[in-house]
């Protein structure tokens, strides 16, 4: 479960303020997929990126599994983001010189998973078979399509079985056949593993995946 | 360390580059550290090879030994504060060989505490360099300054001061060669003490008192010296360029959670990694210049000059790729996050 109360977010320049979010309120429910919507500059990728601990709010509270998020030290935001996060952006990221079972396995590692080697290998396969990348298992990204990579990095994301995943506009570089094989794997895997899922889009053919969806104008929740 | 090692095998070149460089700049420093050491040793191994101890010379010397006389009052102030003293002098010259071939060298004598082998009176013990030049053991050599001519009664190894071979004389036929009976030096193994009308030398000042002993060695400290910063400078700058295109991976590191002390681990393995390969590489190749290398040049690169300067490079290259890693930990996770990438 987490909640955001009163959040707010402004960014100084100069003498001038710009906010960003304003008085922002919302609860995200374990294991439900909730989409953010709304027209560019709303403020839907900043309020996903102060949730996820990327960036600090400049008031309010987040509080996730009955942990302050704004109240924890950075070192400690890094161990959760860690751990219990994971994270696709519109770009999927990857670490140009690992091939794909060693991004996954990279992440276990940075993730402290403490699983035996066969233990990974089985996971890691198993994720690769749920993105239907197991053939690309042992390629490089750069020997990859835009949306291979897309699921590369949807892997990446929840090899290490976070509780929590961010997805910042996934399917925006992705043409809709793509944008819509990708939707259903992290659709699948979420409700499979109840994977609580905060997914920023603007495109409205991806709502269809939401069990919710939470719409923002002017820095502001106006639907949720 | 797995994923610096994959990155390094993913971009061979331009770590191989890299490689390269500090491979060439490493076995230059080699060979320079091995041609100063040479030279320092072809100039004064006479006193290289003393134990580490105190030097005495008149003080009106002015730091030239062979205007050094030291009187038997400055002797006796010597025995009442040290033990063991070893009285010595030196002269430059050159002897005749029995065909006629002059040959330079530097007389030397001691007297009191054995550290020079000792000839015996109308004898001389000359430098194994002097063999190489045609001189017999045996065989008669005069001078001009001695009225009798010398035997050669043997060989010594590698006893040179100012770049001339040493001829060991018994003290009597030195003072006939120099017209003197006071020695000029005076060397003891203990700690300076003060002593009217003596200047006291640690072996190291008493070695910058030999002409040309620290010009010499000075420019080519300056240039390994030199050298080692530009190795520095190569790491730093290397892994500046690197990382500045490693930015935004960075970044997305820390955002999924990568501990930025993982991220300097990994330069730090990769940095390692390639100096260390270097190293092995250069050392070897240095080590077969020392086998190869004719007598004449003097070049002397012993395992204790090699592993001081492997650590020297290793500590530089550290300190280089460290201070270009500072934008690591500088780089936020949102800068990537903004950014295209992979």
């Amino acid at each position: 479960m987490i909640t955001i109360e009163n959040l707010e977010k402004s960014f100084q320049f100069g003498s001038g303020e710009d906010k960003v979010l304003d008085q922002v309120n919302l609860s995200l429910n374990s294991g439900e997929i909730t989409a953010l919507n709304g027209v560019s500059g709303s403020g839907k990728s900043t309020l996903l990126t102060i949730i996820a601990g990327l960036q600090n709010a400049t008031n309010g509270k987040i509080v996730v599994d009955g942990v302050e998020l704004t109240n924890l030290k950075e070192s400690e935001l890094r161990q959760r983001r860690a751990s219990q996060f994971g994270f696709i952006f519109q770009q999927s990221h990857l670490i140009p010189f690992l091939s794909v079972k060693d991004q996954l396995a990279f992440m276990i590692e940075t993730a402290g998973r403490k699983w035996s080697r066969k233990e990974r290998e089985e996971k890691i396969d198993a994720m690769l078979e749920a993105v239907d990348m197991m053939k690309h298992k042992d390629s490089n990204p750069n020997n990859l399509s835009g949306g291979e990579k897309q699921r590369v990095a949807i892997a990446r994301a929840l090899i290490h079985e976070p509780e929590v995943l961010f997805a910042d506009e996934v399917t925006a570089s992705l043409d809709s056949k793509r944008s819509t094989q990708v939707m259903e794997i992290i659709r699948n895997i979420a409700q499979t593993r109840k994977i609580t899922v905060l997914m920023v889009t603007h495109d409205e053919d991806m709502l269809q995946y939401a069990d919710r969806v939470v719409t923002m104008k002017d820095r502001k929740i106006i639907d949720a | 360390m797995k994923i610096a090692i994959q990155e390094i095998l993913k971009n061979k070149l331009r770590y191989s580059i890299l490689g390269i460089i500090i491979l060439l700049i490493a076995f230059l420093t080699l060979a320079i550290s091995g041609l100063a050491r040479g030279l320092s040793y072809d100039n004064a191994s006479l006193i290289l090879d003393m134990p580490e101890g105190t030097f005495y010379m008149e003080e009106a010397a002015e730091d030239k030994h062979n205007f050094s006389a030291i009187s038997d009052v400055q002797i006796n102030n010597l025995n009442d504060a040290h033990d063991n003293m070893t009285l010595m002098s030196i002269q430059m010259g050159e002897v005749e060989d029995s065909s006629g071939q002059a040959h330079s060298l530097v007389f030397v004598t001691s007297e009191g505490h054995e550290i020079f082998p000792k000839a015996a009176q109308n004898e001389l013990l000359l430098d194994g360099s002097l063999q190489d030049e045609g001189i017999q053991s045996g065989e008669e050599v005069s001078t001009r300054l001695i009225s009798d001519n010398l035997t050669v009664s043997g060989f010594t190894e590698q006893q040179t001061y100012s770049h001339s071979p040493a001829a060991f004389i018994h003290p009597n036929d030195f003072s006939e060669l120099v017209q003197s009976d006071a020695s000029q030096i005076v060397f003891v193994e203990d700690e300076a003490a003060a002593i009217d009308g003596l200047t006291a030398y640690s072996n190291d000042e008493f070695l910058n008192t030999l002409p040309s002993f620290s010009s010499e060695q000075m420019s080519l400290n300056m240039i390994t010296y030199f050298l080692y910063a530009i190795s520095g400078l190569l790491f730093a700058i290397f892994f500046y360029m690197i990382n500045v295109q490693k930015l935004t991976t960075f970044g997305i590191l820390k955002a999924v959670g990568v501990k930025t002390i993982t991220l300097f681990k990994m330069m730090w393995t990769q940095m390692i990694l390639i100096t260390i390969i270097a190293l092995g590489i250069a050392v070897g190749i240095s080590q077969l210049l020392v086998m190869v290398m004719p007598d004449a040049i003097p070049f002397q690169l012993t395992w204790e000059v090699t592993l001081f300067t492997s650590a020297v490079f290793m500590i530089i290259g550290f300190i280089g790729a460290t201070l270009s890693g500072i934008q690591i930990s500088k780089v936020e996770p949102m800068y990537a996050i903004n950014q295209g990438g992979a």
